[in-house]
């Protein structure tokens, strides 16, 4: 295994008496893809909630980079090099394309902003050339989610976690998709949130799976999609 | 392209200077007109400091009018019992009640919305009674009277007088200046950030925005205009008490704001110079004068929620956008190297 990049231990986080990960193990390698699957519920979001600051957790410990990151707030563990998606898209809706990649680009201490050459590649890589001076909230889902990820990309970060990037897309928009996240895979480090199984097994090179906040299976795809136990909690006739 | 807006942009303040001071001058010969005008610049300096905190951070402070009034007592404090030059008692003033500000509005600073608005009112309403009930540095309810205007010396002047048009070229003046260092926030690195944490502060933090930090530097500066507006506004109108530095002020500047158009330079400089003098134009209709008032601004926040300029803006906006539709083909690019 490579370099560890991302190295949760016994992980805890309760709500109330809803136990929503329970001592979860976590280890990412440095240019590794990383999949979590398991039922809705199971704690796949709140895992990358606590990773990314925005939910502290009850007991066990997050590095990042070999540093340790649980208990640092959201924007310090962003300029570690950790940046995250979410289920619904989240962009600044009522500012345009450009004011989006701008603030992003000084966020990410490049004062030339759009102009910059890293983000008008981005831009360009991600087909938004024609759609700068559109709100962000008038795009459709396909473009938002493209927005979404060149602002990601921006931060030059060393870790993306992607929580159900193809989610609401249309089949055509998944494959234009997968393609982007194909190629994102050669250069960066990828945690990975899907329920389409297709995604999966393209993309990871390694899947955890989660299941009432517990991990119950960690390995290849090929092997996690034959696994008994996760065929059986979440799966079904999918995983086949 | 950038030497050219600041070109731009300087002759926008030269226009401004001129504006004000030929208001000042025009209004000289007639006090009560010269009176109107010095109050309505008093509130473009005050809208300003709401304009960056309310239009650009979208924080509602209902406290603004209290750090005014701290920025007020303290330098009317200085000036008068302890025999401290007007100039040099404003600078401190303000810092201290911004600091003030900040430190009890600190608390308030990490919460969203509502919550925020009800801390807010809440300091509000004590900072009101702290000026009630601390006679010894406030003279309470009776408040204090007979301030005097301070005498101003200028090389190459000599000896101003400040009892004429002098004053209110002043505070036009110090409006500009209030307008100009929110322009420049606005268009600053820092202005980015706090728009940003406006439209979603949960995504800013997310992209490694200090947001805290921003917002209590963004409070700090809102409410250094604040308290300089206060103390000018003490020395301008030679009156103050808790009242003026109440609740209805702290609505009356937010209200100003809203009415003219958030989060625009040029919507706050509107709502004051609309709204502030109603009231004195309608001294003789008194019986009318507040439902004229309000009927003016529940029309304007109906048929305009974003406020007069705010308006304008957004409908010369769409009509730009409308011109710029066209959706991009989706093909796959190569991906640029990190």
């Amino acid at each position: 295994m490579n370099e560890i990049l991302l190295d949760a231990r016994q992980v805890e986080k309760q709500f109330g008496g809803i136990r929503a990960l329970a001592s979860v193990d976590v280890q990412q390698a440095v240019g590794e893809t990383l999949g979590m699957i398991g039922p809705n519920g199971s704690g796949k979001t709140t895992f990358v909630n606590v990773v990314s600051g925005h939910l502290s957790i009850d007991a066990g410990s997050i590095s990042f980079a070999g540093a340790p990151i649980s208990g640092r707030r959201p924007h310090a563990i962003t300029r570690a090099g950790l940046t995250r998606t979410y289920q619904a898209v989240r962009v600044f809706s009522k500012l345009t394309v450009a004011d989006n990649l701008r603030t992003t680009a000084l966020a990410a201490g490049r004062e030339e902003g759009v102009k910059d050459s890293h983000v008008r590649e981005l831009i360009h890589w991600l087909e938004l050339d024609r759609r700068l001076d559109a709100i962000a909230g008038m795009l459709t889902l396909f473009e938002q989610r493209r927005l979404e990820l060149a602002m990601r990309l921006a931060l030059r970060p060393k870790l993306v976690m992607l929580d159900e990037p193809v989610g609401g897309l249309s089949a055509v928009e998944i494959t234009h998709m997968m393609k982007l996240l194909g190629e994102l895979k050669t250069r960066y480090s990828l945690f990975v949130i899907e329920h389409t199984m297709r995604v999966i097994r393209e993309l990871a090179d390694r899947v955890v799976v989660l299941v009432s906040g517990q991990k119950i299976a960690d390995g290849r795809p090929e092997e996690i999609l034959r696994d008994e136990r996760v065929v059986r909690n979440y799966l079904g006739s999918q995983g086949a | 392209m950038n030497r050219m807006r600041a070109s731009k942009d300087m002759w926008l303040w030269i226009s401004g200077a001129a504006l004000v001071i030929g208001l000042a001058l025009a209004t000289a010969g007639n006090r009560f007109a010269a009176f109107i005008i010095g109050i309505v610049f008093l509130n473009v300096l005050w809208t300003a400091g709401m304009n960056l905190l309310y239009g650009y951070t979208g924080l509602v402070s209902m406290m603004t009018a209290g750090v005014a009034g701290i920025g007020a007592y303290g330098t009317v404090k200085l000036f008068l019992d302890y025999g401290w030059s007007f100039w040099f008692a404003v600078p401190v003033s303000a810092v201290g009640a911004a600091a003030v500000g900040v430190i009890l509005g600190l608390p308030a600073l990490r919460l969203r919305g509502f919550y925020f608005v009800l801390s807010s009112l809440v300091i509000q309403v004590a900072l009101t009674l702290v000026f009630i009930y601390f006679p010894q540095f406030t003279n309470g309810d009776t408040g204090i009277t007979q301030i005097p205007r301070p005498g101003l010396w200028l090389p190459g002047f000599g000896a101003v007088d400040l009892t004429g048009p002098g004053f209110e070229i002043i505070l036009g003046l110090l409006a500009l200046a209030g307008v100009a260092v929110v322009y420049m926030i606005i268009r600053s690195r820092m202005g980015a950030f706090i728009i940003a944490i406006r439209e979603d502060d949960l995504l800013a933090e997310e992209l490694g925005i200090d947001v805290t930090r921003y917002k209590v530097m963004v409070f700090f500066i809102s409410s250094l205009l604040m308290a300089v507006g206060g103390a000018f506004y003490a020395v301008y109108t030679g009156f103050i008490s808790p009242r003026s530095f109440d609740v209805l002020m702290s609505m009356n500047i937010w209200l100003m704001v809203a009415f003219g158009g958030r989060g625009t330079i040029a919507g706050p400089i509107i709502g004051s110079a609309i709204l502030v003098p109603i009231p004195f134009l309608l001294q003789e209709l008194y019986q009318i004068k507040d439902i004229f008032y309000g009927s003016l601004i529940i029309l304007v926040t109906v048929a305009m929620p974003a406020g007069v300029y705010g308006t304008i803006l957004k409908w010369w906006r769409v009509r730009r956008q409308k011109q710029n539709t066209a959706v991009a083909p989706v093909a796959i690019k190569r991906m640029p190297a990190e």
